[in-house]
């Protein structure tokens, strides 16, 4: 019930803002645009019968899925980022802790409005995707690993964004932090492969195999592989001995990420969590006392 | 929805007793060992310079925060422990309310009723109730963003309503209106009185506050320097009772003078060209009528004679408790 309710007042504040829509048209419009924009280079020399469609269609769809993830990722933090903070400044935080909600509805209430902005922004490009059926080159089965990995980054980064939210008072403190550690996330790990495990790959230090253990946790890697395009790249991710695909592996951490941050906002969403549960657990000793 | 009962429970016990709470921000020590006692069905102001300590202990009171040291009960339930419980009992109005621009009347008070756990099928019948109640019917659909500041606050007063606290935590809530908003907000308040609710308001307008409240606790520091009835306070301090005479011939002057010398109930009198004949009075209402009677009964034509107003008595009362505390 609290958690409809704050739901339902989320989607109503957000999709009353202009930004949301404008947001909306741009995205689509990019996503168009670079798409078209390489349609018409792959095209612009010879007739149509002695072009491969089939390798454009796959390219097209490579490029828009990874202009796309990289949309997604510097999209989402800005929907949830300043999630409860924003309450802090508009003052209606204390309004909202003297209500019957619980920490677990705010969170989820929070997450699941600032998540569906991001799910309207990647649905809403489905009819672009759909006009690479046209050229063929790739199955649904690649079109649902991507769609897959979409979800779970706009989850992992949405919960991240709201976490900094709950522990930084002001939006501009939290938006800007959960920018610079998803942009750490993401070049970190190539600096390290590009410096350090290249070098010693090529020393024959090292098998191939931990550049893919290190990347395994990045969306650009995984989608790459997902097309194919990472020639370098090859073979499974290996967990204790175990094989397993790399998008999977990807969607795993991804998870067990969104799980760790969404749980981490449950316990800092609210002021005193900490302070109360050792006043109850004085209070039990107390009461057990005096049994 | 809103219950217009009076509450039928035992009046004579304390709702809410606050027993030796201390709280401290970093250096600053906000409340110390502070105790009171607020009876169910009473409207208890809270008073004091900025800085005594009156938002940390709403704040308190609405288990927003944890005391330092100390404890608040709630009838039976301690308020750090059970915050759940106090928050479906108590209705808190802050001092900076927020409200969401983009949303109507409605459906902000759809929303708080929502979070409250109120189910959808009895929230219009609260929520028209409500908006009646704050008389804001006509306003139900505009956005929120539209309302004077006024009407945001009766929004707001609204708001804590949607639950049907039995007590209701109202910090400044007459800070930023104009004087009919004011006049307005005191008519609410008193008729939140009237259907039993126990409200704790604090507030800069001592004047506002003798004429709502049946009790008042001054803060100064974080200490409670007096608390309980008004009058009770004002005699406590006082020891008198000033009383304001207005004759209409001014030849009968003196004549009036040392009748009210010559009374063993007034212990001073003075004469001011504008404020008239004022008379420190010791006694009871009985020994007031008799004061009264025994100048009607020389002639004296007497146009008004009345004891100061709660509210003017309240703010030299505050005035003198305050200094006095200042000076030690």
């Amino acid at each position: 019930m609290t958690f409809f309710a704050l739901l339902t007042k989320e989607m109503r504040l957000r999709m009353r803002q202009e930004r949301t829509v404008w947001v909306l048209i741009i995205y689509v419009l990019l996503l168009g645009l670079l798409g078209w924009f390489y349609l018409s280079r792959s095209t612009s020399n010879g007739s149509s019968i002695s072009y491969d469609w089939n390798a454009i269609g796959t390219t097209l769809y490579q490029l828009l899925t990874l202009i796309q993830i990289v949309l997604t990722i510097f999209i989402t933090p800005a929907f949830t980022s300043g999630a409860v903070n924003t309450e802090k400044e508009l003052k209606t935080y204390d309004m909202l802790l003297c209500s019957q909600i619980s920490s677990f509805s705010l969170v989820a209430g929070k997450l699941i409005a600032g998540l569906s902005n991001v799910l309207l922004l990647i649905i809403a490009t489905i009819p672009l995707f759909s006009l690479v059926f046209f050229f063929g080159g790739f199955t649904p089965l690649h079109i649902l690993q991507d769609l897959a990995v979409f979800v779970i980054t706009a989850a992992m980064i949405a919960s991240f964004a709201l976490l900094c939210s709950t522990l930084f008072a002001k939006r501009s403190v939290s938006t800007a932090i959960a920018y610079m550690a998803v942009l750490l996330w993401l070049i970190v790990p190539f600096i390290y492969v590009y410096f350090v495990l290249v070098p010693m790959v090529r020393d024959q230090q090292i098998d191939q195999q931990y550049i893919l253990n290190v990347l395994v946790w990045n969306p650009l890697v995984i989608l790459s592989l997902n097309g194919g395009l990472f020639s370098y790249l090859s073979g499974n991710y290996i967990f204790a001995g175990i094989q397993i695909v790399p998008w999977i592996a990807y969607v795993g951490f991804s998870a067990v990420a969104t799980l760790l941050f969404f749980l981490l906002s449950l316990c800092f969403v609210k002021p005193y969590l900490l302070s109360r549960i050792r006043a109850r657990f004085i209070a039990y000793r107390k009461h057990r006392r005096k049994r | 929805m809103l219950s217009t009962e009076p509450a039928t429970t035992d009046i004579s016990s304390p709702l809410i007793n606050i027993q030796h709470v201390s709280k401290r921000y970093r250096s600053v020590q906000a409340l110390k060992d502070f105790s009171l006692e607020i009876p169910r069905g009473t409207t208890y102001g809270l008073i004091g310079p900025n800085g005594a300590g009156k938002t940390t202990l709403m704040r308190i009171l609405a288990a927003l925060i944890i005391p330092s040291s100390g404890q608040v009960w709630f009838e039976n339930n301690e308020v750090s422990w059970t915050p759940t419980v106090i928050q479906r009992k108590v209705g808190y109005m802050p001092d900076f309310f927020g409200v969401y621009p983009d949303l109507t009347c409605a459906e902000y008070l759809q929303f708080y009723a929502g979070i409250h756990g109120i189910s959808r099928h009895k929230q219009t019948g609260i929520i028209n109730d409500l908006l009646e109640l704050v008389d804001l019917s006509a306003k139900r659909d505009e956005l929120v963003e539209a309302l004077s500041r006024g009407m945001k606050q009766r929004l707001c007063l609204a708001r804590a309503l949607v639950h049907d606290p039995e007590v209701l935590i109202l910090d400044e809530p007459a800070s930023g209106l104009d004087p009919r908003a004011r006049v307005e907000l005191r008519e609410l308040v008193r008729t939140l009185q009237n259907i039993g609710k126990t409200i704790i308001i604090s507030s800069h307008i001592l004047f506002e506050l003798a004429e709502m409240c049946t009790h008042v606790a001054i803060l100064q520091d974080g200490q409670i320097v007096a608390a309980g009835d008004v009058e009770g306070i004002i005699q406590q301090v006082e020891g008198k009772r000033q009383l304001d005479i207005h004759i209409l011939q001014q030849e009968r002057l003196d004549d009036a003078i040392a009748l009210l010398n010559n009374n063993p109930t007034i212990s001073r009198v003075t004469f001011d060209e504008k404020k008239g004949i004022l008379a420190d009075f010791i006694g009871d209402e009985q020994a007031l009528h008799h004061v009264l009677i025994d100048l009607i009964s020389h002639d004296i034509p007497v146009v008004s004679f009345a004891p100061r107003t709660g509210g003017r008595r309240l703010e030299e009362v505050f005035i003198q408790i305050t200094e006095g505390s200042d000076q030690q």
